[in-house]
């Protein structure tokens, strides 16, 4: 099986990724592999966590099965988010290869090396002990982004201790510690990060310590301050925070940020899960400014004693930068945003499916047990996966089906021409069904780049 | 002193060991026995009784256990319990250490009486 085609870069370079978000839609495949994180932590499988291979070739017999499982060292370790040893970002760098996904444990603070030179059947590599990572007081490892010359930079959400602040871990290319990224002291909190070189500019965002939200989501802890609000401008190129930007009440718990994907870009967006809101940040006058954008509405749930928050826990910008896609795991929806123009997103089109208030409760046959969660679009803009699992504790407080049936991971079939999308009624990978029980799922990525993995310069 | 001092040093060094009675909720129930100076989850692992557990440090709770008997001791802070919980007898396996005799709650499910459904 092939390995990063190495397309045409019009400038003679043999480099990872594509010359610009245009050429990864024009020359990039079908997806025919996903790579999905499976877990196991804190439920009652005495098994490690692992890499799912999930087929997504409709033209192969094991189509929207899972055809391999790359299990972990061991077991705890909570697998969460993962990203790439090479993107477009290094597109220069001749011989550089993206094969090796980078995939830390958010609990155990071990980082973990697979090689997917055989795309169908990777190989764990290598692995980074949690020592190694706290020796330079550092844990709960979140996002991945490579950066050009063949770096990794992780942000790191405590301190050894599990403790506030968390900061950067930066790995060379033979997926070594080279120690930390930023000078101490630049910010506390920390959650996930986009770079966009060409502006010099870096944004990170907010969730709390990990001895605060590993355990599970405690009103107490926002109520004392223990959940970020705030975004943070960064130099890129000095590492320093430029600028920090207080969301206020409205702008609770800033999770993910995406730039658009144009390296002329200066527009992003974050979406504050627990307020329910997204916001839109861009760059004006030499200074980055954020503004409230999308509300979502709480509802009214019958039995229950609050209304229910939307709880938008991901987002991402499709590759032509023409749409946001989200969704709304507690209320159950998954929604596309135009946003041709930045500053005011329309709502397109929306899916209403699982969580408490979804009208497709089932999908194949199988019971939904939770909303839509963390998402994937295909670079061409034409397909949208999602799955289920937020995190093992936050499922079990909200959607505890999680751990008795496991998750799904679905799919929808985007027009992006119309502003549509349509659930593939035809499409279910179940988690729920494996060998050693049911697994929870988190992130997707496709082995040719996605669209929140790559980063132009 | 001894006539072999070496012999002395040697039972000064070595701590109590206590039995553990380990409890799961669907009525599963393992014994194993602790020194003071290894943690409750190490020593299940000593003898091949798989317990929950992430972080190793006192700060996720996966590996939260109840204490139903006995004393367990934190060599490192449990940092991720509440105060209320570890009056209420809920320890970290990780970093607990035995001080007496103990039947402990175990299982993945005992981390999940920690938080509920703050708008249910």
């Amino acid at each position: 099986m092939a390995t990063d085609p190495h397309h045409d870069h019009d400038h003679g370079i043999d480099g990872p990724g594509y010359a610009t978000p245009q050429a990864a839609i024009e020359q990039s495949d079908r997806e025919k592999v996903a790579y999905v994180i499976g877990l196991y932590v804190g439920t009652g499988v005495d098994a490690p966590d692992f890499i799912a291979v999930v087929d997504l070739d409709p033209d192969s017999a094991t189509y929207q099965e899972i055809i391999e499982r790359v299990p972990m060292p061991n077991r705890g370790d909570e697998l969460h988010h993962f990203g790439w040893n090479a993107c477009s970002s290094s597109c220069h760098m001749e011989g550089l290869e993206r094969r090796h996904l980078v995939i830390p444990g958010n609990r155990s603070g071990r980082i973990h090396v697979v090689d997917t030179k055989n795309r169908r059947d990777p190989e764990l590599e290598t692995v980074i002990e949690p020592e190694a990572v706290q020796e330079h007081d550092l844990s709960g490892p979140h996002t991945i982004h490579c950066i050009p010359d063949g770096k990794i930079l992780i942000s790191m959400l405590g301190n050894a201790d599990g403790e506030l602040p968390g900061g950067f871990l930066e790995l060379n290319d033979d997926f070594e510690i080279e120690g930390r990224w930023e000078p101490p002291g630049e910010i506390e909190f920390n959650y996930d990060f986009w770079y966009q070189p060409r502006h010099n500019v870096m944004v990170s965002s907010e969730w709390a310590a990990p001895k605060t939200y590993q355990p599970g989501f405690d009103m107490e802890d926002v109520e004392a301050g223990n959940y970020g609000r705030r975004l943070h401008f960064w130099d890129w190129e000095e590492k320093t925070v430029d600028r920090t930007i207080d969301l206020g009440e409205e702008g609770l718990v800033p999770l993910e940020t995406r730039f658009l994907h144009s390296p002329e870009a200066v527009h992003g967006y974050v979406n504050a899960a627990l307020s329910s809101n997204i916001f839109h940040f861009w760059k004006e006058n030499g200074e980055y400014r954020i503004e409230r954008v999308i509300d979502f509405e709480s509802r009214e749930h019958e039995g229950w004693d609050m209304p229910v928050p939307a709880l938008p826990t991901d987002i991402l910008v499709s590759m032509d930068d023409r749409y946001l896609f989200g969704g709304n795991w507690l209320h159950g929806e998954v929604w596309m945003y135009d946003i041709s123009d930045p500053a005011t997103p329309r709502q397109a089109d929306s899916i209403s499916i699982g969580g408490y208030f979804g009208e497709i409760r089932e999908v194949q046959g199988r019971e939904l047990v939770a909303g839509p969660q963390m998402l994937q679009l295909s670079l061409d803009g034409e397909r949208l996966y999602w799955t289920t699992s937020l995190y093992s504790t936050w499922d079990d407080q909200f959607f505890p089906g999680e751990a008795e049936k496991g998750s799904v991971m679905l799919k929808a079939d985007v027009n992006p021409r119309k502003g549509t999308m349509d659930l593939d009624e035809e499409f279910l990978v179940n988690f729920g069904d494996l060998p050693e029980g049911p697994a929870r799922a988190h992130e997707i990525r496709w082995p040719d780049g996605d669209c929140s993995s790559d980063v132009w310069q | 002193m001894g006539a072999n001092g070496d012999d002395d040093r040697a039972v000064d060094a070595c701590p109590p060991v206590h039995d553990l009675t380990l409890t799961w909720r669907d009525g599963r129930e393992e014994s194993v026995r602790a020194s003071e100076d290894e943690t409750v989850l190490d020593a299940a692992e000593q003898a091949d009784v798989s317990l929950p557990f992430g972080c190793l440090t006192g700060a996720c709770t996966t590996c939260t256990g109840r204490t139903l008997d006995g004393r367990v001791e934190h060599g490192r802070p449990p940092r991720a319990l509440k105060p209320h919980y570890l009056n209420d007898g809920y320890a970290l396996l990780c970093v607990a250490e035995p001080r007496s005799n103990c039947r402990i709650e175990v299982g993945a499910d005992v981390q999940t009486d920690l938080v509920s459904n703050p708008w249910k």
